[in-house]
């Protein structure tokens, strides 16, 4: 059922009338209107790149919105900076809490609550005061003086809780509060956002545990590819309806189909672990030819996997078997030398370096095979470029302009030219199209396709359900480190891996 | 012709060395109106010749601070070079040539020394090398207590120092030796472009399969290595080695690398660039000496030489980091008028 | 208490140091040499808390030195063209600010590194007042040297002064929210912003007050002798540098305190004098002084990585 009007006799603290929000040639948010009121816990649910992060962004003042507009207690604001926000009583508690990890509690709470002047006094026993009676109104059971560096990621989140209650913050955003909580500490926290409902405070909600919505909101609203889908009593749905309005879309049939035949067993894991990244007994295969798809929600673990296979984090259990060969990565080189080839994620710290150019790019990862003693080969080097860009139809001004020059979907080709060159057996694609304009992003899956019809065994890291769903042959769920299930293509569906990837379905394929 | 040189970078590189080569021409042409002089090959000669241990130590600097990091101690294992080789020809009296080869392993070994400390424990290589400064100098001189030298070395050593070869000084051909040599390596060679890599995005050059820790740690024993070389031609032309060799060479070093256009943060900047720098700083040097027909300050220019070429230098240091500041905000508000995307991957997720 | 561990380590190696005096070298602890000796160190102190506040706030000044030297002579001349005192201290404390606000504008308006900027700098300022005073030890007039006062309660009054400052800067830095900017702004530049802090406007002030406090410590020096000599700033950078992180002030920005730093400077300070003492020839100070400042880095690495993941 959904609702249109709000309650009588309840204030509208927040109202986000058709934002739109662009990055570029992407389109994060197309027109979303969000309302908040007082003493409603309001969830806000979406997959990944729903636009949720966006969403909160625009009303916490990091980003600006492109266009539409925003109301608080029924007066529109118009550039919102966060020290502003702060002032008009938005607080906002993220997953990495914002503190200055030498000083103490206390004087982190004393520093975000005071204005700063340059002379005045920090007043030391009030704020220690202060900080003791915040942190008493939370249950909290931690010191004011300890340092925070020495506190648990919990317990800096419920310090950060401590902060935003302190500073009589009207409207509370928590971002996936509990995702690193122990039970007894979500209670805590469950305590605290029922709390700040009873004191009449609006409380947005962010949070992949559909429990937790059940259990703690009033309404939700679901996100879904940039729009607002509708705000729902959470009374009025089922956890089965929730998950279809998430992802609800056409699977768009416009991938470039398989070809069926498969080559060998190129990678085999058998219970791979590595305990510092928190991953454990992860059973997988791929074979030559095969595009496998791992699926999961943020945190689940899938790039934690691909820097295992890579070397970046070595494995401390289990085996990893190459062609045939049991094999230990201990660097990205040995990888490299071993045929695994990752194409990263965060492009700007990994991807590429932008003042260099194209062709030396191309040749990064290549320097023992391309250049064999050690001289560099100008020419060699720029007809390798030049190939990369006619086949892989990178729009770039020459292969000597710096990678800086081109958009982020050809600065993405040029990280897989400099994949291909290093000639891998297994190529790991890690969000391999995101941020990336419609236009290339076909491209690309058109090439990572061709490349498995040469032979290439690939495993493509995506949080975009309809490209996993597309383009791979069998798709790999994770959740909380662990590989909970592969589907074939026949039984994957939007539903069947959102189930899988939340953990709501009950039955789990034992690896 | 390397082919693999960026257009849109190529314009501010050759801005760059271009208007070192015309201070270089200004320099010349001031230097030979006001002085007297100037342009005799005595002259030309004796630029080079007493400038060639901060050439070296400029040229060896590159390849670090290409890496992103820096190296305070350079000047200090000069010392620590310059003391040990006096001690091995003097006290133990070896043959001098050898105790040069056994003084520039030294001296790679102590650039090794700093290369554990910023590779393996990941410390700042400002406060490393700032240890370092100290604790080499203070070995030199706790090895001459404080006070002695070593001198009486044979004349076919010295003549490295104060003899010439084929016209030119012979530690003239040494240094060209040495300079050409880092230049291959830093512009002609995987392992110098993976200096830019490390310089640019170490952790991007990791993922890229490049060995961090190893290659940096060959940039700080160059660094060091070729310390104890020009620890060897600085008492060679002294003909006395002591504890206070080299002092505030590193700086000088440093300053003709930045002067040179090579970027402090890393990545950027080029050999030539740096021979530059110090050929700009070496004539400004020298220049000055020869001024005595105009005064300054009621001293004749040429005995306030030193400090007015300090002063010089030190002001024009200023002005092309300012200058550079501004053409870099500018460069990059261009840029990313060009670039037509700029989403970072953790903007656009849920 | 975790905070305060390095400071801890610090005071511990520092009392090690005055009991191994004790017992073998008895004859350190008298009066008048303590405190003749403690006088003449008060300057570096003065000048190690300004450069503390730099290097908290991410930054490093190493022209410390030659900003030192030319506040000693720009007072020395002003005293000597028969200014009163008062003026003479007012002339080092500006000159000292003003070669702060040059730093202060290229690292953070301009955006340039500070160990290329200062050492620009140091070069200017040294081989300009190498220029204007040639070396010539500069006579003070009477009534400069110790203030006008005997020589003991000359010393009194220096030791008091900088005490004083060492304890009002550790207020501060606790109790003034311009503190907090400064560990905000050195701690994560970008997080400080968010709270509402300017960190440009920070680290140009930072490098302002280091100014005035090296024209202060160049004051403190000044009374302490007749002349003036135009290269008394030698080798403070160094000493300045090491002995702060020593102290606990790490290199990295948003850790130290004023406590460590006094403590850091007591103990690099007194290596030398108790080498004497223990009759060890004083040559080896210098190699003491670089081990001391890698330990203390490679102390603070190894801190901090545990803490990191």
């Amino acid at each position: 059922m959904r609702i249109t009007k709000q309650p009588m006799g309840s204030q509208t603290l927040l109202q986000l009338s058709d934002i739109r929000k662009s990055f570029g040639a992407v389109r994060a948010l197309k027109g979303v209107s969000f309302e908040l009121n007082a003493g409603e816990v309001h969830a806000l649910l979406g997959e990944n790149g729903a636009g949720k992060s966006t969403l909160i962004k625009t009303i916490t003042g990091a980003h600006h919105p492109d266009g539409g507009s925003l109301r608080v207690a029924g007066i529109e604001i118009s550039n919102l900076t966060p020290s502003r926000a702060r002032e008009l009583g938005i607080a906002c508690i993220y997953q990495q809490p914002a503190l200055f990890p030498d000083l103490t509690v206390s004087e982190n709470i004393g520093l975000r609550l005071k204005k700063s002047g340059l002379i005045s006094r920090v007043r030391w026993t009030a704020q220690r005061e202060q900080t003791v009676a915040l942190l008493h109104q939370i249950g909290a059971e931690i010191s004011p003086d300890a340092v925070v560096r020495t506190l648990s990621m919990p317990e800096q989140q419920l310090v950060e809780i401590a902060c935003a209650l302190g500073s009589g913050a009207r409207i509370v955003v928590m971002d996936e509060p509990t995702a690193s909580l122990t039970q007894k500490e979500q209670q805590l926290l469950f305590k605290v956002v029922c709390d700040l409902r009873k004191k009449g405070v609006g409380v947005i909600y962010i949070s992949h545990r559909l429990e937790e919505i059940f259990a703690l909101a009033d309404r939700v609203t679901v996100l879904r590819d940039g729009e607002s889908v509708g705000t729902y009593a959470v009374d009025s749905l089922t956890e089965s309806a929730m998950i279809k309005l998430m992802v609800g879309r056409e699977v768009s049939s416009i991938y470039p189909p398989s070809e069926g035949a498969l080559g060998e067993t190129v990678l085999q894991l058998r219970g791979l672990g590595c305990a510092a990244s928190g991953i454990s007994g992860v059973n997988l295969e791929v074979r030559a030819g095969e595009i496998v798809g791992m699926a999961g929600l943020v945190g689940a673990g899938r790039t934690e996997l691909a820097r295992i296979l890579f070397g970046i984090t070595p494995a401390d259990s289990g085996e990893m078997i190459l062609n045939g060969e049991k094999l230990q990565i201990r660097s990205p080189r040995e990888a490299i030398a071993r045929g695994i080839a990752y194409v990263p994620e965060d492009r700007r710290r990994h991807g590429v370096i932008l003042e260099m150019p194209i062709a030396q790019n191309m040749t990064m990862a290549s320097h023992p095979r391309f250049f064999p003693n050690g001289w560099l080969r100008f020419a060699a080097e720029l007809q390798l470029a030049e190939n990369f860009i006619r086949d892989l139809g990178i729009k770039a001004f020459s292969p000597d302009a710096p990678g800086g020059s081109l958009s982020g979907g050809n600065q993405q080709k040029v990280s897989v030219a400099r994949w291909l060159a290093t000639q891998p057996k297994l190529l790991i694609l890690d969000e391999p199209t995101q941020g990336v304009d419609v236009g290339a992003k076909s491209e690309i899956h058109k090439i990572i396709r061709g490349l498995a019809r040469e032979g290439l065994a690939v495993l493509m890291i995506s949080s975009d359900l309809p490209e996993v769903l597309g383009m791979s042959d069998r798709v790999a769920v994770m959740r909380n480190g662990k590989l909970v299930d592969i589907l074939e293509k026949q039984n994957a569906d939007a539903h069947s891996v959102m189930s899988a990837a939340l953990g709501t379905n009950r039955n789990e394929v034992p690896s | 012709m390397p082919s693999s040189r960026s257009i849109s970078l190529k314009l501010l590189l050759a801005r760059h060395e271009v208007v070192l080569v015309l201070v270089i021409l200004v320099e010349v042409v001031l230097f030979q109106l006001l002085g007297r002089n100037f342009l005799v090959g005595r002259n030309v000669s004796n630029v080079f010749r007493h400038s060639v241990e901060i050439g070296l130590l400029a040229v060896a600097m590159t390849p670090v601070i290409l890496t992103g990091g820096i190296d305070l101690s350079v000047g200090s294992m000069m010392g620590l070079c310059a003391v040990l080789f006096g001690m091995m020809v003097n006290r133990l009296g070896m043959d001098p040539w050898f105790a040069s080869l056994a003084v520039v392993g030294i001296g790679a070994l102590g650039g090794g020394f700093n290369a554990v400390l910023i590779t393996r424990l990941n410390l700042p290589p400002l406060i490393v090398t700032l240890g370092t400064f100290s604790l080499f100098r203070g070995l030199a001189e706790a090895l001459t207590r404080g006070a002695e030298s070593y001198s009486g070395f044979p004349p076919s050593f010295l003549a490295l120092g104060n003899s010439d070869f084929a016209g030119i000084p012979a530690q003239v051909w040494i240094f060209i030796g040495v300079a050409v040599g880092i230049w291959l390596l830093v512009h002609r060679t995987t392992l110098g472009r993976s200096f830019r890599a490390i310089g640019f995005a170490p952790e991007g050059a990791r993922y890229a399969g490049i060995p961090v820790a190893r290659n940096t740690s060959i940039a700080y024993m160059i660094a060091g290595a070729v310390a104890g070389i020009a620890a060897v031609i600085l008492v060679a032309r002294l003909g006395e080695a002591r504890a206070n060799a080299g002092i505030g060479y590193e700086l000088l070093a440093i300053t003709a690398v930045v002067l040179g256009g090579v970027s402090i943060f890393g990545g950027s900047g080029t050999l030539a660039g740096t021979l530059l720098g110090w050929v700009a700083l070496a004539i400004l040097n020298n220049g000055l000496t020869r001024i005595s027909d105009y005064r300054i300050l009621e001293q004749p220019v040429a005995s306030v030489a030193r400090e007015l070429s300090g002063l010089l230098t030190g002001l024009l240091l200023l002005t092309a980091l300012s200058l550079g500041a501004l053409t870099k905000t500018l460069a990059v508000r261009r840029a990313r008028k060009q670039s037509l995307s700029d989403t970072s991957p953790n903007l656009v997720k849920s | 208490m975790n905070k305060y561990f390095r400071e801890l380590t610090v005071a511990i190696a520092l009392a090690l140091l005055l009991l191994s005096l004790a017992i073998f070298a008895p004859h350190f602890f008298q009066a008048q040499p303590i405190i003749s000796r403690l006088t003449s160190q008060m300057p570096a102190l003065v000048a190690a808390v300004g450069i503390a506040l730099v290097i908290i706030s991410r930054q490093i000044d190493i022209s410390i030195g030659a900003q030192f030297s030319m506040c000693a002579i720009v007072a020395g001349v002003t005293a000597s063209a028969g200014f009163p005192l008062g003026m003479a201290i007012l002339a080092a404390l500006v000159t000292g600010a003003l070669m702060g606000a040059v730093n202060g504008v290229l690292v953070a308006y301009l955006g340039l590194p500070s160990i290329v900027v200062t050492l620009a700098t140091m070069v200017t300022w040294q081989e300009a007042l190498r220029l204007w005073q040639q070396g010539r030890l500069l006579a003070l007039p009477n009534g400069i040297q110790w203030f006008g006062l005997s020589q003991q309660v000359g010393q009194m009054v220096v030791i008091s002064v900088a005490l004083t400052l060492v304890v009002g800067a550790a207020w501060a830095m606790k109790n003034l929210s311009g503190g907090r900017q400064i560990y905000a702004t050195g701690t994560d530049a970008e997080a400080a912003r968010l709270a509402g802090i300017d960190p440009k406007r920070t680290t140009f002030r930072v490098f302002v007050l280091m100014g005035l406090l090296t024209g202060l410590a160049a004051v403190l020096n000044l009374v302490q002798s007749p002349q003036v000599q135009p290269n008394c700033g030698d080798g403070l950078d160094l000493k300045t540098i090491a002995a702060v992180v020593v102290g606990g002030v790490a290199i990295s920005g948003g850790r130290g305190t004023m406590w460590g730093v006094l403590l850091g400077m007591l103990l690099l300070a007194n290596v030398n004098p108790a080498l004497t003492h223990f009759h060890q020839p004083p040559y080896w100070e210098k190699a003491i002084q670089g081990l001391v400042i890698l330990l203390a880095a490679v102390a603070d690495g190894l801190r901090s990585r545990k803490t990191k993941f």
